[in-house]
């Protein structure tokens, strides 16, 4: 530190004899940020989670759940959505990943004209992505506050359009993979890591009796923004009805209903519907902001961000990386989070995890969002960082998608498990 | 034009370099990992060919080196001084460890300059320790230590006139010239008000010192009346690392800076900036002219990516004051004069 302090003393301007005083190491931005520059969770609503198709969303436009969402978490705490710096969109199915459409929910909720929006299409991420761009957003400076969202319906749209490829694509094999069907990826991951159909159906079953216990216990209710909708029956017919709970969990499911499954994706398979996600619609936001901004304003700190990306190698086996990872982070203990939740699409990829669930850890909850949303999870991982929001516990999130995995983790404490 | 020649050593930081007085392509640079502010040395003999620089030799020391000074006697040997106090003597001809090392010095050693009057053979080295040493060239015991700064030693340097004079530039501020004979400082200047970094003697005039400071100047001195200086040179944006005077003119000299620049200064012109080289991309704290190839100087930054710079300002003609005879003598060369 001598030589530091002696040569930084020649570089004082005009040349003071005196070195420059009380030199001392510090932190690379880039590392841990001062507390009022933290990234923090202030709030978040979802709709429910509605069967594609076939559920209560199935006539309803993507941009209604949008805006019902975004103008529910506003109103919750009482800010003026002019005072929003930014807000990103995960959507996958929408063309141009909704952009349009989020711009009509913005003025569906009222949001001034000033406050701009983007979407984002991360597939299956593509809600958690939203979430990590506005935090990057205000972790750089460019905004205080911004929110993020997911939405879909794959009732109205499917996967179908591939868009414009390439006819060299058959040429290039890693290209080609591109087209693989999700369910046939599962296929993959079964037989890799040799997980059984047993295996995956007793961990259906498992997720499905868990799911139902959350719902009707009533811990959802708080999350949940209720939407008035219109459906359409088979002969024409509308009724306009309120929508608060979650559709497609199957409270009376038995090992046995699960075995008489036939195979989904391939004649001698695994994954069936039974233990895969289903299709659904649904959307949900999160306000994020600078914790000095979102303090100034009187809101309240949820939860601290702190995220690893991990690079998939196969896709689902990702939590076993991305766990340790996320807790050093977050300078948290395996023994120091009271529940960890993993999102799966599929049971072929939880149950490929190995060492299963860590020891220490209270309860291994499996959001409905596993056995509920599959191949859109665009608000599926923002619905299970609602749910870590109102349980106040020191809660680990993971979730999966095509391409790369992530881990949340909150705290009860607005000072939070520091980053 | 200017020509340059670049030799790169990656992770490595320039600060100093002093051509050979023996061998006219040949070059000796001292330089420290991580900027010098901590990690070890490395100490490279390079040779200029036509197409650029070639490394001869180096050598690795466990700290910081800041400075290097050829052998007058033997055209193999060179001392260095290091972060660790010690001088170290070096043959480039045969050992892979030194020769000697002295650690007497109890702080970095920042400067080590081989006395030019052959008869003398002394090494002088200044010390963060506030000390000016003095050694026989086989780097033994001290033969005397020169006390009286108040501030580091930056730059001690022996007059090439006067034997048994140094003069040596201080973090104190003062200019001091030391009698090695007696170990008593003959005079002190208040140079500057900021650092003095380093300081050089005339190569033609016994009387004059320049000096280049913090303060962003260069001072020239005639030490029979110090009131004020002969010249101020301004021009640098950034402390002054290091000033050379040329050896083929009484009034011309080299500078170079923390603000990454060389300039070259004739101070015997109302205008006395002659030049500004920018081609370094860091801190510039080597600098030294070639004995035999008038115009040609090696400038050395503490980029990793570059050692010395060799720039031939072919293109700089400078008003000379000396005898055409003496020149020849030096440099078998004929320097136009010009005034510009």
């Amino acid at each position: 530190m001598n030589r530091l302090k002696l040569i930084s003393g020649h570089l004082s301007p005009g040349g003071s004899a005196a070195p420059l005083p009380d030199l001392r190491s510090s932190d690379c931005g880039c590392a841990a940020p001062s507390p009022e520059d933290e990234v923090v969770v202030v709030h978040g609503r979802r709709t429910a989670i509605g069967k594609a198709k076939k559920g209560s969303f199935k006539d309803t436009t993507p941009d209604e759940l949008l805006s019902a969402v975004m103008t529910a978490v506003l109103e919750d705490v009482g800010l003026s959505p002019d005072q929003l710096g930014d807000v990103c969109v995960g959507n996958v199915l929408q063309p141009g990943a909704g952009a349009l459409m989020a711009r009509v929910a913005h003025f569906l909720s009222g949001f001034p004209e000033k406050v701009p929006v983007y979407t984002v299409n991360r597939q299956c991420s593509s809600g958690l992505q939203a979430l990590l761009n506005i935090a990057g957003s205000i972790r750089s400076g460019s905004i205080q506050l911004g929110l993020a969202c997911g939405v879909e319906s794959m009732s109205l749209r499917s996967m179908g359009d591939p868009g414009d490829l390439s006819s060299g694509l058959s040429a290039n094999a890693k290209a080609r993979d591109c087209l693989i069907p999700m369910g046939v990826t599962s296929e993959n991951v079964a037989e890799r890591f040799r997980v059984s159909r047993q295996q995956q159906d007793a961990f259906a079953l498992d997720s499905q009796i868990k799911a139902a216990r959350a719902r009707d216990s009533g811990r959802f209710d708080q999350e949940i923004v209720p939407v008035s909708v219109t459906v359409r029956d088979e002969s024409g017919r509308e009724r306009r009805l309120e929508v608060r709970k979650d559709e497609g969990i199957r409270a009376g499911t038995t090992l046995e209903d699960l075995a008489r499954l036939r195979p989904a994706f391939k004649p001698d398979g695994t994954t069936t519907a039974g233990n895969s996600s289903q299709v659904s619609d649904g959307a949900a936001a999160v306000l994020l902001g600078r914790r000095a901004a979102v303090e100034e304003l009187g809101l309240p700190v949820l939860g601290v961000l702190a995220v690893v990306g991990v690079p998939p190698h196969l896709m689902g086996v990702g939590p076993a990386l991305a766990i340790p990872a996320a807790l050093q982070q977050a300078g948290l203990k395996v023994n120091d989070i009271d529940v960890f939740e993993i999102n799966e699409a599929f049971a072929s990829q939880v149950s490929a995890l190995p060492s299963g669930r860590p020891s220490g850890c209270r309860r291994l909850l499996l959001v409905p969002g596993t056995q509920l949303i599959s191949i859109s999870m665009s608000p599926c991982c923002l619905f299970s960082l609602l749910w870590m929001l109102f349980s106040s516990s020191r809660y680990l999130l993971i979730c999966s998608s095509l391409l790369f995995l992530f881990c949340f983790s909150s705290s009860s404490s607005p000072i939070g498990s520091s980053v | 034009m200017t020509t340059m020649k670049v030799f790169r050593c990656p992770g490595r930081h320039g600060y100093a370099v002093e051509a050979s007085p023996f061998l006219p392509n040949r070059l000796a640079c001292a330089a420290s990992q991580f900027y010098g502010i901590t990690g070890s040395g490395s100490l490279f003999v390079l040779d200029q060919t036509e197409t650029g620089v070639v490394l001869v030799r180096s050598w690795q020391w466990g700290d910081g080196l800041f400075d290097v000074a050829w052998s007058e006697a033997n055209e193999h040997v060179l001392v260095a001084g290091g972060g660790d106090g010690s001088l170290q003597l070096w043959d480039s001809a045969n050992q892979n460890a030194p020769l000697r090392v002295a650690k007497e010095h109890t702080q970095e050693v920042y400067s080590v300059d081989w006395s030019q009057t052959r008869a003398e053979n002394l090494i002088a080295s200044g010390s963060w320790d506030r000390c000016v040493k003095v050694w026989d060239q086989n780097l033994g015991r001290s033969l005397a230590t020169l006390r009286g700064h108040e501030g580091v030693v930056y730059s001690s340097i022996w007059s090439p006139h006067i034997p048994g004079c140094i003069a040596s530039a201080s973090g104190d501020g003062t200019l001091r010239v030391w009698d090695v004979k007696a170990a008593a400082c003959r005079l002190a200047v208040p140079a500057h008000k900021a650092e003095i970094l380093s300081c050089d003697w005339c190569k033609y005039d016994q009387n004059l010192v320049a000096t280049g400071s913090v303060d962003c100047s260069v001072c020239v001195w005639d030490l029979r009346n110090v009131t004020q200086p002969v010249s101020q040179l301004l021009g640098h944006s950034y402390a002054i690392r290091r000033v050379k005077f040329s050896p083929f003119s009484r009034t011309v000299l080299a500078s170079c800076s923390y603000d990454f620049t060389v300039r070259f200064w004739d101070f015997g012109r109302r205008q006395p900036l002659l030049d500004t080289v920018e081609h370094h991309s860091e801190f510039v704290c080597g600098l030294d002219f070639n004995l035999h190839v008038p115009h040609q100087v090696t400038s050395l930054s503490l980029s990793p990516s570059s050692l010395p710079v060799v720039d031939q300002l072919k293109h700089t003609t400078h008003e000379v004051s000396i005898p055409l005879s003496l020149l020849g003598s030096l440099s078998g060369l004929f320097f136009l004069c010009n005034n510009n």
